[in-house]
């Protein structure tokens, strides 16, 4: 077996661990560090359920190998909840837009929304129209709310979401 | 009973779901997530042939792979393992039963040849590409055309002869004296393209075989634990009392989940047969090739109608293509409720309905939200095509043959009571939302613009749940709906329900119920679902938009029984009339009188830890198992309306604008009704202009990656309108399904609108789906038809 040794921080936290070069990065947080937050629709980086944010940009866990995150800083879903389990206000603004039912595509959705919050309160540009907003989230998939009380959650996320 | 639930605020109210916080903070338990000690995990190798002999098997190099345990073929699963068996007793079923891996002939591609189980996914895999399968082809049927053409390849030889699993037909009424009377006769067709659910959690379980005690379990992504439970203990071999199902978070079903698998049972049987825990979790691909597929049917239509557009009589024709191996429920229940529910809302004298279900060398036939979606596809489109021959609008053709309220109780032709039916009320209120000066108006400003905008539009009923005499005239079981509670010793209450929810809130919406009728906190209640050691039995789980009244009902009653128990104590304890008592917040006390209270808890813990001190002759069981039979049940309706814009270039098209006016009777979350609302839209769109599970002429599936089988994403998607109208009858619990009724009715308004754009160009009309850029291209003369 081919194996490498990778040092990554996972929501603040360091974890060194021998993985094989094959593993995708997706079961490495799933199943090596337990973080089954990120879940996989498609495996093929059409559905989006697997976004987490590597280095400060959103990406799909299931395209890239854990080795190629050697030295990265990644958030999930996990780490998007405040540290005393409350949830973070993207995830209240989808709460309060009742934006999900079976919840499997949601920490994809979350994720890339908290990202266009996180870009937002770094003074860049982010979709401000709801046609925007819903070319923006072309990438994740949802089969079951018809997206737009995402829409609506999403929308009023990134108003909340201040320039800092 | 007397009308009305007591409603003290959270019912009715767009109260914040009990689901949310572990979805969006990744801490939920879909099947995948499952992680238990020495796991071992199973990778299905699967036919690429449509259909062949298996002439032989070789897995000895893929047994040497380091990390593989057990590799099952046909042969040995059969060994330890039943041969799925869904025969009932209907007569003229031909329902093959089949084995969890192939044995000796595969029949569409994707099925099962050998199970790999190793201590990875990965490992797994790899064994799997070393696995020899030598097969001897058979030509296959790939239509049901050609499945019941003289001389066709028979997939089941006697079994299923002539490839036809069911046929039948039924008449009501005088149909000969009603085309006679006909002053026209409109035909019509579709050819409905196969597609499919694709919830975003695949289907998968685990198994674990404790060797301790006996005790099998599986824990499964599904939308019926009990039925699973038994169907599996039978099949595996394995003693039902030693058998638990458990299904936690589930990602989505869409109808797919309410069937057992062979991929099920061969999962169990190895956990089984190796002592241990084995996990299969298909991937996208796997769902996309073998999970199965719906829709696929062709009808014809032959309408006799009256010059002012009056309908008289109806035939119709369906073939379904059931692909090869039965699934639950029997195909003969997708016939039953598509000849059933045709008639919708619509006076029909006479009816004479035809089915042939097929057998051809696909992925099985599934249940897909509104299995009987296509009654009102073609109901309604035929109603346009009738408006257009008479030379009526498509509002007043409905119009002239719509029951309304006041027609009720009525009875359909297909012997289904009507009561309480207010499609016609939903439509009215549709026509009076929508101005048909400015339709005609922004038709001809985008026509300057050289685009096409459609409109159409559509009304239905949906069996949600349906009545008693409705499910007896599909050949489906009405059963009542059981639900236990407990009013805990510290004054919660937990809740034990057999509905299996995958999306559809019933955490929530349950609980507002029963924190309304307890008059305690909706924090105070849990709903506890997905355990067959738990939870009361029902064969059907969730599925059918049955929970809104039946679930609702179940736990309504239960709470009103244990409420009696506890007033009644109370009223000793107070010294005070049972009708003076309140309970609010979880306090019993004396209306009127604040200062005479006693907390439930109170009276819980006295109840739990010494009944025998509690006032005598008062019944101090605060457990109670409800079964509620639904009040004669009754139907959910809505009317859709739909904007569409045609690129005439590139055949593209865009949904501008969908309005829904639906009327589920007492909405007990509206935020959750209109989830389920537009998520029905969504499908019904997707369903219609971009997914497809296709196959080639030759057997091959062509649609095994979200690259070529699209869902709809957001920007495909328009807000939608939605109206809601709360008709309220006198039944105690006046509230209907909603799940699938979106599914249902979308694609009749869509296709309507689509043949109105292409008729302004002189266009011809959709009669084959999936409506394609290619296919509205064809239809406007552009190309050729290939
Ligand atoms: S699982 Fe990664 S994009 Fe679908
Ligand atoms: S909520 Fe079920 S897939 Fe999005």
């Amino acid at each position: 077996m081919n194996t490498r040794e990778i040092t990554v921080t996972v929501n603040g936290r360091r974890h060194t661990r021998t993985v094989e070069v094959r593993r995708t990065l997706a079961d490495f947080l799933r199943e090596d560090l337990g973080l089954t937050g990120t879940h996989l629709g498609c495996e093929h980086g059409v559905c989006g359920a697997c976004t987490v944010i590597i280095d400060g940009v959103t990406a799909r866990s299931c395209l890239q190998l854990a080795v190629q995150a050697d030295g990265a800083e990644i958030t999930t879903v996990e780490g998007v909840t405040l540290p005393d389990g409350e949830l973070h206000p993207v995830q209240e603004a989808l709460r309060d837009s009742h934006a999900f039912q079976c919840g499997f595509c949601t920490p994809g959705f979350v994720m890339a929304i908290y990202g266009m919050c996180e870009e937002k309160k770094a003074g860049k540009p982010v979709p401000c129209s709801r046609a925007e907003l819903r070319e923006e989230l072309s990438g994740n998939i949802c089969r079951c709310s018809g997206y737009q009380q995402i829409i609506d959650g999403a929308e009023a996320a990134l108003a909340a979401a201040k320039e800092a | 009973m007397a009308g009305g639930s007591a409603i003290s605020g959270l019912v009715g109210a767009r109260v914040h779901r009990k689901e949310d916080r572990k979805i969006l903070t990744g801490t939920g338990r879909y099947v995948d997530d499952v992680q238990e000690r020495g796991m071992l995990h199973a990778h299905f190798l699967r036919s690429t042939v449509p259909h062949a002999r298996i002439v032989s098997i070789d897995v000895s190099k893929a047994l040497e792979v380091e990390g593989v345990v057990r590799i099952f073929t046909g042969a040995d699963m059969s060994a330890i393992a039943d041969d799925l068996n869904f025969a009932q007793p209907i007569p003229g079923l031909h329902s093959p039963s089949y084995p969890a891996i192939a044995r000796d002939v595969v029949r569409f591609v994707g099925e099962p040849v050998a199970m790999i189980v190793a201590e990875s996914r990965y490992i797994a895999e790899d064994a799997a590409e070393l696995i020899e399968v030598e097969y001897d082809e058979l030509p296959p049927v790939m239509s049901t055309k050609a499945a019941m053409a003289e001389g066709a390849p028979q997939l089941f030889g006697d079994v299923v002869p002539g490839n036809i699993v069911h046929t039948d037909e039924q008449l009501f009424g005088d149909i000969e004296a009603a085309f006679a009377q006909a002053d026209h006769i409109v035909t019509d067709t579709l050819d409905q393209h196969r597609w499919a659910c694709n919830p975003m959690e695949t289907r998968g379980g685990v198994a674990t075989y404790d060797r301790g005690s006996g005790q099998l379990t599986y824990e499964a992504s599904t939308q019926t634990t009990h039925t699973l439970r038994f169907l599996l203990a039978g099949w595996v071999r394995h003693p039902i009392h030693q058998f638990r199902v458990i299904a936690n978070n589930i990602g989505g079903g869409f109808g797919l989940k309410f069937s057992a698998y062979r991929e099920d049972v061969a999962v169990c049987a190895a956990a089984k047969a190796i002592g241990g825990t084995v996990k299969w979790v298909e991937d996208r691909n796997e769902h996309l090739i073998a999970a199965g597929a719906a829709r696929e049917e062709q009808l014809t239509l032959e309408a006799a109608v009256k010059a002012d557009g009056q309908l008289l009589g109806l035939r119709v024709t369906m073939d379904l293509d059931a692909g090869a191996y039965p699934i639950n429920p029997p195909a003969t229940v997708y016939t039953g409720l598509v000849r059933t529910t045709l008639p919708g809302p619509y006076r029909l004298p006479a009816y004479q309905f035809r089915h042939n279900i097929v057998a051809t060398n696909k992925a099985s036939y599934i249940s897909l939200r509104g299995p009987w979606a296509v009654e009102t596809l073609v109901r309604e489109r035929l109603m346009d095509k009738i408006a257009r021959t008479c030379g009526i609008s498509p509002v007043e053709v409905r119009r002239r043959n719509l029951i309304t309220l006041a027609d009720q109780p009525t009875k359909m032709i297909t012997n289904v009571t009507l009561e309480n039916v207010t499609a016609a009320e939903t439509f009215e209120k549709l026509v009076s939302m929508i101005d048909f000066d400015e339709v005609r108006r922004e038709q001809e400003e985008a026509r300057a613009r050289g685009k096409l905008l459609g409109f159409g539009l559509g009304t239905f009923i949906e069996p949600a749940p349906g009545t008693k005499d409705f499910w007896a005239a599909v050949g489906f079981p009405f059963g009542a709906e059981p639900a236990r509670i407990r009013i805990e010793i510290d004054g919660k209450v937990t809740v034990f329900t057999p509905q299996t929810p995958h999306g559809q809130s019933h955490e929530t919406t349950l609980s507002q119920l029963v924190a309304d009728e307890l008059g305690v906190g909706f924090d105070d209640v849990r709903v506890v679902y997905g355990d067959t050691d738990a939870t009361p039995f029902s064969m059907l789980g969730t599925g059918g938009s049955r929970a809104a009244t039946m679930a609702s009902g179940a736990v309504v009653y239960g709470s009103r029984e244990l409420k009696k128990r506890v007033l009644d104590i109370a009223s000793h304890l107070l010294e005070a009339n049972v009708d003076d008592l309140q309970i609010v917040d979880g306090v019993i006390s004396v209306k009127g009188a604040p200062g005479a209270q006693v907390p439930l808890a109170q009276i819980a813990m006295g109840c739990w830890l010494a009944p025998e001190q509690m006032p005598p002759g008062t019944n101090t069981e605060l457990e109670y198992v409800a079964s509620y039979d639904g009040e004669g049940g009754g139907f959910s309706q809505a009317s859709h309306a739909c904007w569409v814009e045609i690129d005439q270039e590139t055949g593209d098209v865009e949904v501008k604008r969908f309005l829904v006016v639906e009327d589920c009777g007492k909405m007990i979350n509206p935020a959750i009704v209109d989830g389920q609302v537009i998520g029905g839209v969504a499908m019904g769109i997707g369903g219609m202009l971009l997914e497809h599970s296709a196959y080639s002429e030759d057997g091959q599936y062509l649609s095994a990656t979200f690259m070529d089988y699209l869902m709809p994403t957001a920007p495909e998607i328009p807000d939608i309108e939605i109206e809601h109208l709360e008709y309220e009858s006198d039944k105690v619990i006046g509230s209907r399904g909603v799940g699938e009724g979106g599914t249902v009715l979308a694609p009749a308004a869509l296709l309507n609108a689509i043949d109105d754009a292409l008729a302004q160009a002189g266009g011809g009309r959709v009669t084959t789906t999936p409506v394609t850029p290619t296919r509205v291209l064809e239809l406007l003369g552009v190309i050729e038809p290939d």
